[in-house]
């Protein structure tokens, strides 16, 4: 009997929280494990007792690369509880803010995570030594987004300008206006990541995902719409939990998503583009097009050019969303808080965000559920590793160590922002 | 390596993960004796755009490495490359480490860098500090006030 076993610390930055086992004996793939996230349960437990207007600000320290998804969620759900209608002005305006966090977390993905595995570089170091014009691009990309956090959400990391109702501040026409010759520069810059990444070469693999993703009809889903998935589910928000269940994996703490009568599903930028890429931009489905997309992706390894595709998408719906401006006023609506349960759900750069409260009649949470993107994907990424593995045994152990960690890359799961802790490995000073 | 310029300090962690709060404890201690600081709580390539001009960078952050928990170290990165012990031997995940090597390569590192490393006892969300991480924490104060002359 001859076992491999194939173990990846890579994602391990707190033991015990990420890593992945495959375990192949006899030349056949045996067993695929993967604990890469861990649920939001401390998030939920400190937000009970909490008052509603607190939600957004502690969910988004849950992620420090997603904030917006988290405050925007926790902000929908809280306005459905209370029965509040936002506005189109302040709706805008989040969908607006929300623009410049794809753009930041998408950026950072693609260039500095992903890119790497494709060009046989160990990260975005080395890339930088044979690619320096590509990291300044990216870092120049990124930063535009960063500067959309910066105006519009008071600053550019956890965001203190957002609240449940609308803003603190709206920012003036000039403020945003101001941002757009960079954001004119990014349009291009974004065309060049997608023409640079549909250019690598990719592994030859395709899955029959179900997707899942957020519709609303006459936008590219951001912050709002309705859950629907590739098998024909359509459903408000608020029906999430009738169709969609997490169990617990007995051999970690992670939690497995799956959808009734249907299994594992998908969420992030292949669901996005596959559910509505009718939605997008002209110049991102001329992108897209260009790319050779189509008009469905099931190959996990193009996830790079779908958000490539995204970030265009989302630097051209900025400059849409800036020409178009009007400062809300009020900044935010008055919220009344009652006894109600609320559900908010948007899109996060990496998929749905979907969070629940049960709200006091003082405001203060009873309950708070949140299902993080990368947690739904948990399962699905197991299936495309162990589908990766089994066609690739006869790879080389390094090789093959690579190719796993580029799957779960593919996936940019949440992990990297869970702690920011230096790795030593010397005891002596 | 000369450390001409401005000082800068950056302190790093998450201040919901037991002992990984560290770096912002300090911060919270240097900023209370009036010395600016930069808070990270999230991915660091943004850092990078808050250098230019500066000569001496001081980081503080929370440690992994098997010490005691409380353990301080002072690394100054050298002109030959930064140290192994830095963590940068894991691939991808883009920490500290890894935008400290990617300035470098892109010609933005300043002259000087220090970094203070605490050793971690727990990181697990929302554990209370380690007794020896809390009581080490002004003394990195101190030291960092001492770095860049406040």
């Amino acid at each position: 009997v001859t076992e491999r076993e194939i173990r990846t610390d890579y994602l391990a930055r707190v033991e015990g929280e990420g890593a992945m086992l495959v375990r192949i004996r006899d030349g056949s793939l045996e067993e695929v494990q993967l604990k890469i996230f861990e649920p939001p349960r401390f998030f939920e437990a400190l937000l009970r007792g909490r008052q509603l207007t607190e939600a957004p600000d502690i969910t988004a320290r849950i992620c420090g690369i997603c904030p917006i998804a988290y405050i925007a969620s926790a902000c929908n759900a809280m306005e459905q509880a209370c029965g509040v209608e936002i506005g189109e002005e302040i709706r805008l305006l989040r969908r607006l803010v929300y623009c410049g966090e794809w753009i930041e977390s998408h950026v950072l993905h693609v260039a500095m995570l992903h890119a790497p595995d494709f060009l046989g570089y160990d990260g975005a170091v080395e890339l930088a030594r044979d690619r320096r014009d590509l990291v300044e691009l990216a870092l120049r990309l990124k930063k535009a987004g960063n500067e959309l956090m910066r105006v519009i959400g008071g600053r550019a990391v956890h965001p203190i300008n957002l609240r449940v109702g609308g803003f603190y501040r709206a920012p003036s026409r000039s403020e945003l206006r101001a941002l757009v010759p960079e954001l004119e520069w990014a349009r291009g810059a974004a065309l060049e990541l997608v023409r640079w990444t549909s250019g690598f070469a990719f592994p030859d693999f395709e899955q029959d995902y179900a997707f899942v993703a957020l519709r609303q009809p006459g936008d590219y889903p951001l912050e709002r719409g309705r859950i629907v998935s590739s098998t024909g589910l359509d459903i408000p928000v608020e029906d999430y939990e009738r169709h969609f269940s997490e169990e617990h994996v007995e051999r970690s703490n992670a939690l497995h998503s799956t959808l009734a009568g249907v299994g594992p599903y998908l969420v992030g930028p292949l669901a996005r583009y596959a559910l509505n890429q009718g939605e997008l931009t002209p110049g991102a489905k001329a992108a897209a097009a260009e790319a050779g997309l189509g008009p469905v992706c099931r190959n996990p390894f193009r996830s790079i050019v779908v958000r490539s595709v995204e970030t265009l998408y989302a630097v051209e719906e900025a400059l849409r969303l800036i020409e178009s401006y009007t400062p809300p006023d009020p900044p935010a609506v008055p919220v009344e808080p009652r006894a109600a349960t609320g559900c908010g759900c948007t899109e996060a750069p990496r998929g749905i965000c979907w969070h629940r409260y049960e709200i006091a009649a003082d405001g203060s949470i009873l309950e708070a559920k949140i299902v993080p993107p990368t947690s739904q994907n948990q399962k699905m990424i197991e299936a495309d590793l162990a589908g990766v593995v089994a066609a690739s045994l006869d790879l080389p152990e390094p090789e093959l160590t690579l190719r796993c960690e580029q799957t779960i890359r593919n996936y940019d799961p949440c992990i990297s922002c869970a702690t920011h802790f230096l790795r030593l490995e010397v005891e002596r000073l | 390596v000369s450390g001409g310029g401005e000082a800068a300090v950056v302190c790093l962690g998450n201040r919901f993960r037991g002992d990984d709060a560290a770096g912002l404890l300090v911060g919270d201690r240097l900023r209370r004796a009036g010395v600016p600081v930069t808070e990270c709580a999230d991915e660091p390539t943004r850092l990078i755009d808050g250098w230019d001009g500066v000569g001496t960078l001081v980081l503080v952050d929370a440690a992994r490495s098997g010490a005691d928990p409380g353990t301080v170290r002072r690394i100054e990165l050298g002109r030959a490359g930064i140290p192994r012990e830095l963590g940068l031997t894991s691939s991808h995940a883009f920490g500290i480490g890894e935008t400290l090597e990617l300035a470098r390569e892109l010609g933005r590192l300043p002259g000087r860098v220090v970094v203070y490393a605490v050793e971690a006892g727990t990181l697990a969300a929302g554990a209370p500090l380690t007794p020896a991480v809390a009581a080490a924490l002004d003394g990195v104060a101190a030291a960092v006030r001492a770095e860049v002359g406040r």
